[in-house]
């Protein structure tokens, strides 16, 4: 791995390791400027020259065109996402960015990079698949669909995807709880009036503000925990924090610290307790929002506590057992057990989804606890690092495949929402008559949510009960080495999250396969015989996520490569 | 023979190609099942393409070339143990074992090619040709077929594959892949008029029976996995490991072996696994000929011929005699068994296939006394032992290949019979105006186109048909210089000299020798009720000539057949099994055939001598002649056979008059019926069924659905209320998620607190 080179910021260097970013900043000049463009004048004052300037008045034809706005966003967004992949391509390189005063405010490494190919991936998809989604017509609103033609909100809608990636693209960079907490807020906003958007549907309004409110108040306490961070060590720098926890963190101050933290991050992964809004908030959005929710949001989430609690605050005794391992492990057990009980009964499919999506936080935290768990001690567990990396790269696998399948799903019930809602069960009835191929393809996300061979998802599954097992197993290497008798008590006890994983995933096959015996077996609903409303771009979109999901499945092993590179980047700086 | 060292790879440009004999009928299938899907009922599909018959031919044609090719570089290259086809990796693996995981293991395919490989691949690629031939004469023609011809060649030629991949593959593990192919298209083809309930019944029970055998196969593949570590051949016939085996674990060994000669008797319809192959016959005729004859039964026989190199091991001496004792002795009951039923059947297919179990029976016993022998003698060392095993081995191999010629033309000229019997009734009862028209539905319903009742005196109108059935029958006899002659004495023989060693081996030995004249009297039986005498009814009357593409591979047949004694000459028993024996090199083939005529007939030991002719004349003269006595008779008037069939005729119209005796007592005898309902098996398996495995399984059911979806059903209802609860938390308000948020981060503030 190449050096790590240090770039002041508007230095030299400044605009190539930052090229996603700059991109995503044009797009959104364009954004506002393009659609803007008419035959308005300006008129000299006091004068009756009329200068031509462009801005405003009647537009031209060109921009106009309500998917204009789409296409800028999906361009940019597509153009960021494979600049990440093209540099990902050419060989890893660190690149720190400081303020004139030296101090670190945005890392490039592979670790980030990571993160921003899910967050533009994840993005670009969403944008691109709802280009003649929005046009059509809304949940459950009775405007006119020349209303929804309108081209400002149009450019409304595709700014805030835009801003969105831009502020968790800053998350993924940050190396400073300031910077941190600025790209987060950038996201967060974002996705709460993406969230709001449809002002006309009233669940859309509805859930938007509750979610912005529980937002906040998980907001408020994470920043209250960041201060309190700031008040110990006098400092917002992670490498400080970092240095400082190494040496004392065990008094109270910064763990409760952490502990807040712990809470701010906990609702953006959507982990029990503070899930609650999540699923009014995916029901109430519209289905590609939602999707970007699950996936890019929630990888933001994850994000965010891999830095805290692993950079932060990374265990700091030999005997592996950090103190916010037990909150975590706790949370994760919560988290997922909740998530795939509520998810059981539920008869909305977004709804569904959103638990299954709380369901699959607790997966990652559980990964997280068994990253903590790792016993860092070399002599006692030999390969140093080895287990730890594993389950990283497992959790990153996990992130990316999950925009492939999860997103997937939301974008065929955003189909069946643009003809008449989805928000029952029932709506998906006889899909495998009326679009037989959009139905193999919610068949094969289904159940690679499930985790069935020999799609994505399972791969992903099967590397994180791997590998927490692996780093359970691993903590007994000094008796494994002294071949002493070992017996299931002597294992680290995240062993019993992945037992549990295990179990939850058996539960969850069921409200997965429920959906696929409704498509398959059962009429459709009343009026809604025939054949979805046609839309290339979403078909395609969906498309993309099915070859992924059975492509990585199959073929995963460049992915897992690609994510094992970025979770050794992380390893530099633990 | 089985020599263990490792011999130098055959290296030819084009034996790369070797794969294509299995891969080429594995892509026909899926092409001739794909187009006739597509273009079923297509003009050109059904006429200039037979429905896939002429995709099929070629196809088997090439695999029969590349066949021959690859046989003829084996003879040149000469060598014993030989990987033509280098392992392709297919899976690695490593396998966990008990804290560490092991070396990776590779489970490869590649290709082996050893004498027997080389004597089952040309069979079994020269009889696929030959009945694919047959079938385009048989299928196409009978409108019943119509339409889903393209079904049964699919199947067909991918069993064929299913075979040659078998004899082929080079290791235990791709041989049971094969196997099941087999196993799988065997039973798609018996059950191809699935719409009789009588077929599809039959073909569950062909499947089933020999998924039994199956499941002891795979049992002792895996004991044999755990012995040797690996399943390729090269591995587990390699000399060391086979004596580091021996050293620790022989008894364990002789069960593996034991375990899979269960799979071997389930596949070769060897007594008690033998249910399956009468009614089989439920299959079209080709597929008789194909399953029956050519190539699935010979798969149970090739892997016991596989196993060869355990018994001949130096170091596992006298260890597993007992095993060869088995084998014998179930080939010595079902060569009885099957001989005895196939008396008293009437169907003509039917005493085909127990003739066949009969048959491959003697094989058994062959290769079981062979394999005894070459346990207990020193033939590594001694000549004149070497040379017993080899004749013992080979005679059952060269056994197997005369009664698969034999057998296979059988089955073909029993199908051109069924074939144009069958037309004639239809033609007589639907065509022809005088004809009795007002019962025919009754006909219909109540004609049997198999049944010998409806045959006889069709010498002169089916001439080849005739001729050909004449010889296969006159081969599996073992009439002297015919075919299985060579053979059978070959087998009767060995199993007398291992019996002089070994007094268990009487039974077998006593078996196979009534077995040859219970072999003279069925299979005379069956040529003059259907060839000699009257026609016993008027559709046997109205039979015609066959057509071109059941003709050719019969002429070709009764030539092979009849050339045995070429083949004899040529030491091709020596040969089969022993490598080093070169058949050019040693005598010229007059020479050879002299040599082998002396043998047969002048043995000088006087023991074998008398045995010999014991065997003829029971084979030969005992049986055959009570035959004719009972079933002999002049064609009808008018009717002129071809010559060489005139003297077989006269004799029996003269035996029958001379000789004739009313066996009606005998007929309406307990045994007889006995014999008729086959020995009462097939019942006792049903009632064992229902009372033992039928109850069994209505106890688990129950177990099933009380307990086990008792239980799950719990938890699913448990976990829906649980649900609800859950769920019901999701008040809708911002205010209670605030509040949760709140115990939340108080609950993480208390924890910590707590630990710090």
């Amino acid at each position: 791995m190449s050096n790590l080179t240090t770039v002041e910021a508007f230095g030299d260097g400044f605009v190539s390791a930052l090229c996603p970013e700059l991109m995503l900043f044009a797009g959104l000049l364009l954004l506002i400027i393009v659609p803007n463009i008419g035959k308005g004048t300006f008129r000299i004052p006091g004068t009756q020259i009329r200068l031509p300037w462009l801005m405003g008045g009647t537009r031209f034809k060109f921009t106009s065109d309500p998917r204009l706005p789409a296409w800028i966003a999906s361009i940019t967004l597509g153009g960021a996402f494979l600049n990440v992949l093209y540099v990902f391509s050419q060989g890893l390189e660190r690149v720190v960015i400081v303020s004139e005063s030296g101090k670190e405010l945005l890392l490039i490494n592979g670790f980030s990079r990571i993160f921003e190919m899910i967050f533009f991936g994840a993005l670009a998809l969403a944008a691109f698949s709802s280009m003649n989604r929005l046009q059509v017509k809304g949940t459950g609103s009775k405007v006119s669909e020349q209303e929804l033609y309108n081209n400002r909100r149009q450019a409304d809608f595709y700014i805030l995807m835009v801003t969105c990636a831009l502020g968790m693209s800053v998350v993924a960079l940050a190396q400073d709880l300031f910077v941190l907490f600025i790209g987060l807020e950038l996201a967060s906003f974002s996705t709460y009036v993406l969230v709001a958007f449809l002002k006309e549907s009233k669940v859309g309004v509805e859930s938007g503000m509750k979610y912005f409110i529980v937002g906040s108040v998980a907001s408020g306490v994470g920043l209250y925990g960041l201060s309190m961070l700031y008040l110990w060590a006098g400092s917002l720098q992670f490498s400080v924090l970092a240095t400082a926890f190494a040496e004392s963190g065990t008094t109270a101050l910064p763990l409760i610290g952490i502990g807040f933290v712990l809470v701010g991050f906990g609702f953006k992964v959507s982990a029990a307790p503070f899930h609650f809004a999540a699923p009014d908030a995916y029901a109430g959005a519209i289905s590609p929002v939602a999707g970007v929710l699950a996936t890019a949001s929630k990888a933001m989430g994850m994000l965010g506590l891999v830095r805290m609690l692993l950079i932060v605050a990374a265990p700091e005794s030999s005997d592996g057992s950090a103190v916010w391992l037990g909150c975590l492990g706790a949370m994760a057990a919560i988290t997922m057990t909740w998530g795939n009980l509520a998810a059981l009964g539920s008869d909305n499919p977004k709804r569904m989804l959103a638990y299954s999506s709380v369901a699959h936080a607790g997966y990652m935290l559980a990964a997280l606890t068994a990253v903590g768990a790792w016993n860092w001690d070399a002599t006692v567990s030999g390969d140093a690092g080895a287990a730890a990396v594993a389950v990283m790269t497992a959790l990153l696998f996990h992130l990316v495949v999950l925009v492939a399948f999860k997103l997937g799903a939301f974008l065929v019930l955003s189909i069946l929402e643009s003809e008449g809602g989805a928000s029952r069960l029932s709506s998906l009835g006889g899909l495998a008559k009326r679009e037989p191929l959009l139905a193999v393809a919610m068949f094969i996300f289904m159940i690679s949510l499930a985790g069935v061979p020999p799609m994505a998802g399972f791969l992903s599954k099967l590397l994180v009960i791997m590998g927490i097992v692996r780093i359970a197993v691993g903590d007994m290497g000094a008796e494994i080495a002294d071949g002493g008798v070992y017996v299931l008590a002597d294992m680290h006890w995240v062993w019993w999250l992945a037992l549990l994983m295990v179990i939850n995933s058996a539960i969850s096959v069921f409200y997965y396969l429920r959906v696929v015996v409704v498509m398959f077996f059962d009429e459709p609903e009343e009026g809604r015989e025939g054949p979805l409303p046609s839309g290339w771009q979403v078909r395609l979109a969906i498309l993309a996520c099915v070859v992924t999901t059975l492509f990585v499945g199959i073929a995963g092993d460049a992915l897992i490569r690609l994510c094992e590179m970025a979770a050794q980047s992380l390893n530099y700086s633990w | 023979m089985a020599s263990t060292e490792s011999a130098p790879l055959v290296h030819s440009e084009w034996m790369q190609f070797a794969p294509l004999i299995i891969l080429l009928p594995m892509i026909a299938f899926a092409v001739i099942l794909f187009l006739g899907r597509v273009f079923n009922g297509h003009p050109f599909w059904k006429k200039n393409l037979k429905e896939g018959g002429l995709i099929a031919l070629p196809v088997m044609g090439a695999s029969l070339i590349l066949s021959l090719l690859l046989i003829s570089e084996f003879l040149k290259g000469n060598s014993g143990v030989d990987q033509v086809f280098e392992q392709i990796a297919w899976i690695n693996t490593g396998i966990w074992n008990g804290g560490s995981t092991t070396e990776p293991v590779s489970f490869g395919f590649g290709i082996y090619v050893d004498h027997v490989t080389v004597m089952l691949l040309f069979v079994a690629s020269f009889l696929c040709l030959l009945i694919n031939m047959f079938s385009i004469g048989y299928m196409n023609t009978d409108p019943i077929n119509d339409n889903r011809n393209h079904r049964f060649y699919a199947e067909f030629v991918l069993f064929c594959a299913g075979m040659l991949g078998m004899v082929l593959a080079d290791s235990f593990l791709w041989l049971f892949i094969f196997w099941e192919i087999m196993g799988l298209c065997s039973y798609l083809l018996i059950g191809f008029y699935y719409e009789r309930p009588s077929a599809a019944s039959a073909a569950k029970k062909a499947f089933l029976t020999t998924r039994i055998g199956d499941v002891f196969l795979m049992i002792g593949l895996v004991m044999l996995w755990d012995l040797f570590g690996s399943l390729d051949y090269a591995v587990v016939f390699a000399t060391e490991n086979i004596d580091a085996v021996a050293a620790s674990s022989a008894g364990t060994l002789q069960w593996a072996l034991g375990l899979m000669f269960i799979g071997a008797v389930g596949k070769s319809a060897q007594f008690p696994l033998h249910v399956w192959l009468p009614d089989a016959m439920e299959g079209p005729t080709p597929v008789s000929a194909l399953i029956h004859a050519a190539t699935m039964v010979n798969a149970g026989l090739y892997l016991v011929a596989r196993m060869f190199p355990f018994f001949g091991a130096e170091s596992l001496h006298g260890d597993l005699d007992d095993l060869a004792f088995i084998i014998a002795s179930v080939g010595g009951i079902t060569a009885v068994m099957a001989a005895a039923i196939a008396f008293v059947q009437m169907d003509l297919k039917k005493v085909l296939a127990y003739s066949t179990m009969s048959q491959l029976a003697y094989i058994f016993t062959g290769l079981g006394c062979a394999m005894y022998l070459a346990n207990t003698l020193d033939w590594h060392h001694d000549s004149d032992a070497h040379y017993i095993v080899v004749v013992a081995f080979g005679a059952a191999l060269f056994h197997l290949f005369n009664h698969a010629m034999a057998k296979g033309m059988l089955f073909m000229a029993s199908g051109s019979v069924i074939h144009e019997v069958h037309h004639a009734h239809h033609h007589l009862h639907h065509h022809d105006d005088h004809g009795d028209g007002h019962d025919e539905n009754h006909h219909d319903d109540d004609f049997d186109a198999q049944s010998m009742e409806n045959m006889g005196g069709l010498a002169s109108k089916m001439p080849i048909t005739a001729t050909a059935m004449l010889v296969g029958s006159a081969s599996i006899m073992g009439l002297p210089l015919i075919g299985g002659f060579w053979s059978k004495e070959g087998i009767i023989a060995n199993a007398w000299r291992v019996a002089q060693d070994d007094p268990r081996f009487l039974f077998p030995a006593m078996c196979v020798l009534l077995g040859a004249a219970m072999t003279g009297f069925y299979m005379s039986r069956m040529w003059f009720k259907t060839f000699a005498g009257k026609p016993n009814n008027e559709v046997a009357a109205h039979v015609g000539p066959t057509n071109i593409w059941i003709k050719t591979p019969l002429f070709i047949l009764t030539f092979v057949t009849l050339s045995s004694i070429i083949f004899a000459g040529m030491g091709f028993t020596h040969w089969a099994s022993d490598t080093e024996y070169s058949f050019l090199s040693e005598k010229n083939l007059l020479d050879g055939i002299l040599y082998e005529m002396e043998h047969a007939f002048a043995n000088s030991d006087p023991f074998f001598f008398i045995l010999t002719y014991v065997a003829i004349f029971m084979g030969a003269v005992l049986g055959p002649g009570l035959a004719m006595a009972l079933y002999g008779g002049k064609l009808a008037e008018g009717e002129e056979a071809k010559p060489w069939m005139r003297p077989v005729i006269a004799l029996s119209a003269w035996a029958n008059k001379r000789f004739h005796f009313d066996n009606t007592a005998i007929r309406e005898s307990t045994l007889a019926t006995a014999l008729e309902n086959r020995l009462y098996i097939d019942e006792y398996y049903d009632k064992a069924m229902v009372n033992i495995v039928a109850g069994f399984s209505n106890k688990v059911a129950e177990a099933d659905t009380e307990v086990i979806d008792g239980t799950i059903k719990a938890i699913e209802s448990g976990s829906q209320s649980l649900s609800t609860v859950v769920r019901s938390m999701t008040t809708g308000s911002a205010r209670d998620y605030i509040l949760m948020v709140a115990v939340g981060t108080l609950a993480i503030f208390l924890f910590i607190w707590g630990v710090a």
